[in-house]
């Protein structure tokens, strides 16, 4: 290791955008349950179609990971 | 008596699967022009790792809906976390494998995501659903 390398890294930074595409939307996905699951807690007669509302969010919420995930294939 | 967000559940389904086959048929074929037979190869496994993603995930609120509050939670979430572990796992086995092409595989992935989502909102939008459900 020379003088300016003081933090040197080997590896596959892939494996660092994995994490990063894991990240997000799992916050993401999260978010949209708990606001949900809130929401059912105070108007339990409307669970059917929050849940519905619901799945849609976490569809768009997912495609971001599944987009994010499969990116190695292209970048690499 | 039937939950009327089980109608939307089921319609989405099953039009996730028929994109999920149109996209392998077409897939498939771009693919044999573009990279051959691992173009080919690429396509069906793209579109049917996708397939099963939004699929999952749609049974996995489906199925929750059923359970008590905590229940679907876990149900939805664990869902989740099982899902992006196993496409994890998949896609880092099938990146070194030589019967995948790249670009066909990721094109085939994402043509997938973006047609399911399309589909859901559709299926959303469109679908009559009663204020009082349960």
């Amino acid at each position: 290791m020379d003088a300016v390398n003081i933090a040197e890294l080997s590896g596959n930074i892939a494996v660092v955008g994995y994490g990063l595409a894991a990240i997000g939307p799992g916050i993401g996905v999260g978010l949209v349950v708990s606001k949900t699951i809130e929401s059912i807690a105070r108007q339990p007669e409307l669970a059917g179609k929050l849940q519905v509302t619901m799945w849609l969010g976490i569809a768009f919420t997912e495609a971001l990971a599944l987009i994010g995930l499969a990116t190695p294939f292209i970048f690499s | 008596m039937a939950n009327k967000s089980e109608n939307l559940y089921k319609k989405a389904i099953a039009l996730s699967a028929i994109l999920m086959l149109i996209i392998g048929v077409f897939g498939s074929g771009i693919g044999l022009m573009v990279a051959g037979m691992a173009g080919v190869y690429s396509a069906l496994i793209g579109a049917a790792v996708s397939a099963a993603f939004s699929i999952l995930t749609i049974l996995s609120i489906w199925i929750g809906a059923r359970l008590p509050l905590a229940g679907f939670y876990g149900m939805v979430l664990g869902g989740w976390l099982v899902k992006v572990l196993l496409f994890a796992i998949t896609l880092g086995m099938l990146q070194g494998a030589d019967f995948i092409s790249g670009p066909v595989f990721f094109f085939a992935v994402v043509t997938s995501v973006l047609g399911g989502l399309a589909i859901d909102s559709w299926v959303v939008l469109t679908g009559r659903q009663p204020i009082l459900d349960n």
